[in-house]
């Protein structure tokens, strides 16, 4: 609980890290039209990219001096709990407003397959976090401000699919709730972000501070590329996932429209 | 208001369910005196906790069973068509059970007074205990009806309520923690209430119309 762990080689500047936030947000915007060439494109890029991930993570990048190969997680961690977990979030609340307003069924869809991919990537940033954890702080868990925050978010989400799965998919009042549930959840974000990091930063404890890595070139590429191959995945997966929930509401309506037309 | 009568009424009419709670809350702190040995040690630094989280569990409880009420009576459908707003209906119910569990948590914090030997009825720990149960109340009745239709929902209210309520949670906890002298830091915790309480009642007050339209 008490090794604080400094990222080596040298410290750069944290201009380094706003310069790849900054390039993650530009190329996160890039990736929006991509989705329309979802079964041609986005499949080729989501290959090509886990591999560059694969081996930038696993061969190119250099071994960190402290942390050791287990440093090397931070590849799959880090874009994991920023491109996916956030964004995906992001996408399932969008996508429930669109349905709010439209109360089309395919963004009721769209928005649970959003809050599926999120979750998992919710669980893959806590595991990787937790094995990371334990060699380098010495706990798999820590109540730091960061991590209550990302865990609180996955009870958030499983909440809203548990709610929205006990109902069919074309339950048109169960797609609404859930939809207000989680335009609800995406606003007490920042509530739950300011009351644990007052819980657990200005709270008179010891405190486990994360290390908000500045890093050096050669690990600064390869988080870049893993987290463009994060992003590629996370809607890869979307893609996928909402296109099966939309045929699942299709052959369930058809199901229905037959049932009618059987005489009793 | 004929909206908060009404709701009033209804609730002194179903004086039992409120009993009820309230014999929840009173049986639920025994268990904590009993499971944290409360009674030997300085109760102090534990007692915030044990009471948030009874009012918390009370008045999720509470609310689940305000809307079972009037949605297996009929009257609420009779009140959506009624020409009054959703959003009146949506605040005459968050009053009422306000009020409701106002009084539960007083009665409560009487009776931890004496079983605890802790003065709690200050002017500061009753004005935390009413900010947050304005703040709790009025998300756990916009939840409720959320919930008053779909199967399952006496587990489902708890699951979608509490991680929302971690905020106000950890903020009343602290806050109250504050008003018994117990160190705290220095965070705005009582700022931090009152702003969960206007967002809740906000945010509700919007998407009630969103949640009960047929």
């Amino acid at each position: 609980m008490s090794a604080v762990a400094t990222p080596t080689p040298d410290r750069s500047p944290s201009f380094l890290t706003s310069a790849l936030r900054g390039l993650q947000a530009l190329f996160l915007w890039a990736t929006l039209p991509l989705y329309l060439r979802r079964w041609t494109l986005l499949p080729a890029l989501t290959g090509v990219g886990i591999m560059a991930l694969l081996v930038g993570a696993v061969l190119a990048a250099p071994r960190e001096v402290i942390e050791g190969d287990v440093q090397r997680l931070m590849y799959l961690h880090v874009p994991s709990a920023s491109v996916g977990t956030y964004m995906s979030f992001f996408i399932a609340a969008a996508a429930s407003v669109a349905y709010l307003v439209s109360r089309d069924l395919r963004w009721d869809a769209v928005a649970r397959s959003a809050a599926t991919v999120g979750v998992m990537f919710t669980v893959v940033t806590l595991a990787t976090g937790a094995i990371w954890g334990k060699p380098i702080w010495g706990v798999y868990w820590t109540w730091d401000a960061r991590l209550t925050a990302t865990l609180v978010l996955l009870l958030i989400y499983t909440a809203y699919l548990l709610a929205r799965s006990v109902a069919g998919p074309n339950d048109e009042q169960a797609a609404r709730y859930a939809a207000i549930f989680a335009v609800i959840g995406i606003l007490d974000i920042p509530l739950i972000h300011f009351s644990v990091n007052w819980w657990r930063t200005l709270h008179p404890q010891q405190i486990v501070i994360r290390p908000d890595p500045a890093l050096p070139g050669e690990m600064l590429l390869v988080l870049l590329i893993s987290a463009m191959a994060i992003s590629f995945l996370m809607l890869w997966l979307i893609a996928l996932r909402s296109e099966s929930e939309q045929l699942i509401q299709r052959t369930d309506r058809m199901r229905a429209r037959l049932d009618q037309r059987e005489p009793a | 208001m004929a909206v908060l009568r009404k709701d009033l009424q209804l609730a002194w009419r179903d004086r039992s369910g409120w009993l009820s709670a309230f014999a929840f809350a009173a049986v639920s702190l025994l268990v904590y005196s009993f499971a944290f040995d409360l009674v030997a040690t300085d109760v102090r630094p534990l007692l915030p906790g044990v009471l948030w989280t009874t009012f918390l569990f009370v008045g999720i409880f509470a609310n689940g069973q305000s809307f079972q009420r009037e949605s297996d009576a009929g009257t609420f459908d009779a009140m959506l068509v009624a020409p009054v707003s959703p959003a009146t209906i949506y605040l005459g119910k968050v009053l009422t059970n306000l009020v409701s569990l106002f009084l539960i948590e007083l009665a409560l914090l009487v009776l931890a007074t004496m079983l605890f030997d802790t003065a709690l009825l200050t002017a500061e720990l009753v004005l935390v205990v009413a900010i947050g149960t304005t703040g709790y109340v009025s998300l756990t009745t916009l939840l409720s009806t959320l919930g008053s239709r779909a199967r399952a929902r006496a587990v489902l209210l708890p699951v979608l309520a509490l991680p929302l309520l971690v905020p106000l949670l950890i903020a009343g906890v602290r806050a109250s923690g504050g008003a018994l002298g117990e160190p705290v830091g220095s965070a705005p915790w009582l700022l931090l209430l009152v702003v969960f309480a206007m967002w809740s009642t906000v945010g509700g007050a919007l998407l009630f119309p969103l949640a009960v339209e047929r």
